[in-house]
């Protein structure tokens, strides 16, 4: 009659079962939607060229944000000068940098109302934004974001990166996105051809060839970008729009097998 | 778990002066429990021809048949021995011809080459691509351990003696690092007048 | 025509592509540690990479926590950044609440309960702790995502780990050897058996190369050192 083996019958119909969990009716919130409102790039820039100089640092990046393969935004700016010793250029997400830029900007004006004259430095910009991106990566939540922080501490040039993630290091050159791919190789081979390091000709000729190649070559890429120099003598500055300059007569011999 | 790690073992081959070597593990197992400790991997197709075929032990015996099949009709056909070349050119096409339901064994094929003794070796993938280096082969699921095993144990012109030595320390080590290879270990070394065959006492645990 | 929905041939799916967020990197890296009866030698690779692009070839995984302790990360760098940021400040703490350095021992116990507090979001890093325990011999900690933590007197780890860990126990253990010697490892032959492991993990594993940075650890403090490997 009682077999305590078998599980037992509801109480009624659609009713509590003894000895099981009670699931009551109606929409069930399910844990694993905790991970699919986690978001996506929506309006992005493509890559980021930076390196070091023997006296600064330069950060490049074109002023287009594209909307998936849609050339969407054509004036959009990605260089942000921080203070007059740090720059800040962004790849990703235009969104989350217009954010990231935002509290930046009242963090620098947090700063100016202490007026203790101590200004916000490179390394301490880019370890605090390390941060933050780490805190929103645990939170699921990321800033969609490479970030290149440029800028002169103690008198020598620093150029540090920050991902979504919260990874993060240092380098003489750092491209970001097809950079990585097609800007980077060019750069490093220029620094390790030379001994000492790069005039800021040298460098500014590095960055044009880079992004030329990156226009001919990445499709999510624009003629027109920002170039931002911070130089021991002359101060921070972000030059642009510029233009990559284009030569399309080698398109001509190209042929398809 | 992959397929190809269903019932473990560790294969390497070595090319030395005049001679190779070819070493396996004695284990078979489904997947953590250990069944037989005398399973052989290592075949011989020929006098100076060995092929192992590290993998899921059933395409293992499949695999060696079907080889052996192909390689008595074609040593009936044109009436001359079949050399390690051919042989591995007859196993990749054999492997591929199962490109999209492949056979689950990671092959290496070690041997003298008829007439000249020149040694060879390769392995190949569960599909065939062939990989004929000039030191060393590895497969099955001890790779990675054997990998740096013999990056570091392995210098060109060894002797028997010597190749005997390097491929035992190289497998033995490696697959005691490994937790579904081991249980005892075999070593061919082939030269041109002789194979020699040493079962090898190892920790079985 | 290819199927819009086919599996097989991502690149020409119709479909809109889905960027799904990984809160883990595998940015590569080998550690590998060597004891001594009065020294202990830690190396790391400096390559710093994500599959296939390499985001630095000179990014230091040794971390100094006193004189006599080092911590080699590799795995998620992310992870590794913070993980190393805290430990450094629990030494301070540890350093002002105690008015002494903490000892190598108590921090290996610190790494592993550190580590298994963040037991279901873990720091994603294979760990090696070295240093000198009480009575000036060298030992090595490793450590599992979680926390496991065992002691050694020699270890590899790291995305070459499983390369060169047999390597080790030949080489060092003297697994599998009939002529035994019972001397202990000099410094000299360490040294040389933590860079030829190095060379060979070079050959086969593309997240291990560039530079070695070796930290040797002895009663006098830790000396730096720095080798090189192939850059492919």
């Amino acid at each position: 009659m009682f077999d305590p083996m078998a599980n037992a019958p509801p109480l009624w119909s659609n009713g509590p079962t003894p000895g099981s969990f009670y699931n009551f009716p109606g929409p069930q919130t399910k844990p694993n939607d905790h991970f699919t409102h986690s978001q996506s790039p929506v309006t992005t820039a493509t890559s980021i060229v930076a390196l070091a100089y023997d006296k600064g640092i330069m950060i490049a990046g074109d002023l287009l944000a594209s909307y998936g393969s849609l050339a969407r935004y054509r004036n959009c700016p990605r260089i942000m000068e921080v203070n007059d010793n740090i720059l800040l250029g962004a790849g990703g997400d235009y969104a989350d940098f217009q954010y990231v830029k935002s509290f930046i900007e009242q963090k620098i004006i947090d700063e100016e109302c202490l007026d203790d004259g101590i200004k916000l430095k490179p390394k301490s910009l880019y370890c605090w934004l390390t941060r933050v991106m780490y805190q929103r990566r645990n939170k699921f939540d990321p800033l969609w974001n490479n970030l290149v922080i440029g800028g002169i501490q103690d008198g020598t040039p620093f150029l540090g990166t920050v991902d979504k993630l919260g990874t993060a290091y240092t380098d003489r050159a750092i491209c970001t996105g097809y950079g990585a791919h097609i800007a980077l190789p060019m750069i490093r081979d220029a620094i390790e051809k030379k001994a000492q390091p790069l005039t800021q000709a040298e460098a500014r000729a590095l960055i044009e060839k880079s992004l030329e190649v990156l226009f001919y070559r990445d499709a999510r890429s624009y003629p027109k970008y920002q170039l931002g120099i911070i130089d021991q003598d002359e101060g921070v500055k972000i030059e642009g729009p510029l233009s990559v300059s284009q030569n399309w007569n080698i398109a001509t011999i190209i042929k398809s097998v | 778990m992959s397929i190809l790690a269903y019932n473990g073992g560790a294969m390497v081959a070595m090319k030395g002066e005049n001679c190779v070597s070819i070493a396996t593990d004695r284990r078979f197992g489904i997947q953590a429990q250990t069944i037989a400790t005398n399973f052989e991997k290592v075949f011989q197709m020929g006098p100076h021809l060995y092929v192992g075929l590290p993998g899921l032990a059933t395409d293992t015996q499949t695999v060696m048949e079907k080889l052996r099949f192909r390689k008595n009709l074609y040593e009936l056909k044109e009436n001359r021995l079949m050399s390690p070349k051919v042989f591995a050119a007859m196993l990749s096409n054999l492997l591929y011809e199962k490109r999209f339901g492949p056979f689950f064994v990671e092959p290496v094929v070690a041997g003298l080459m008829p007439k000249t003794y020149e040694p060879y070796i390769c392995n190949m993938d569960l599909i065939g691509c062939i990989n004929p280096p000039n030191d060393f082969v590895v497969g099955g699921t001890a790779s990675a351990q054997l990998y740096g095993m013999c990056e570091a144990l392995w210098e060109p012109n060894l002797g028997p003696e010597d190749l005997f030595e390097t491929t035992s320390q190289a497998l033995i080590n490696a697959f005691d690092r490994d937790a579904i290879s081991g249980w005892g270990a075999t070593v061919y070394i082939i030269e041109k007048d002789k194979v020699t065959i040493k079962n090898l006492k190892t920790r079985m645990d | 025509m290819f199927a819009t929905e086919n599996a097989y041939y991502p690149d020409y799916s119709t479909k809109p592509i889905q960027h799904s967020f990984s809160p883990y990197a595998d940015n590569g890296g080998s550690v590998v540690a060597i004891a001594g009866d009065d020294f202990v030698v830690v190396g790391a690779d400096t390559r710093l990479s994500a599959g296939f692009s390499i985001y630095t070839r000179e990014q230091n995984k040794l971390f100094p926590l006193s004189n006599t302790t080092v911590l080699g990360c590799s795995g998620c760098w992310c992870d590794t950044l913070t993980l190393t940021r805290i430990l450094k400040s629990r030494m301070q703490m540890y350093h002002q609440e105690h008015n002494k350095v903490m000892s190598t021992t108590a921090c290996a116990q610190m790494l592993s309960t550190m580590l298994y507090y963040k037991r279901f979001f873990p720091y994603y890093i294979s760990n090696i702790l070295v240093g000198l325990d009480n009575e000036g011999k060298g030992c090595i900690y490793s450590y599992d995502p979680i926390g496991h933590c065992e002691k050694t007197t020699y270890r590899a780890g790291g995305s070459a780990g499983a390369l060169l860990q047999p390597l080790l126990d030949n080489q060092i253990g003297q697994k599998n050897l009939t002529k035994v010697s019972a001397e202990s490892i000099t410094q000299e032959k360490a040294l040389a058996i933590l860079k030829d492991v190095f060379i060979s993990a070079a050959e086969r594993d593309i997240y291990t190369g560039d530079n070695v940075m070796i930290n040797i650890i002895t009663k006098d403090g830790i000396k730096e050192d720095n080798f090189e490997l192939r850059k492919d």
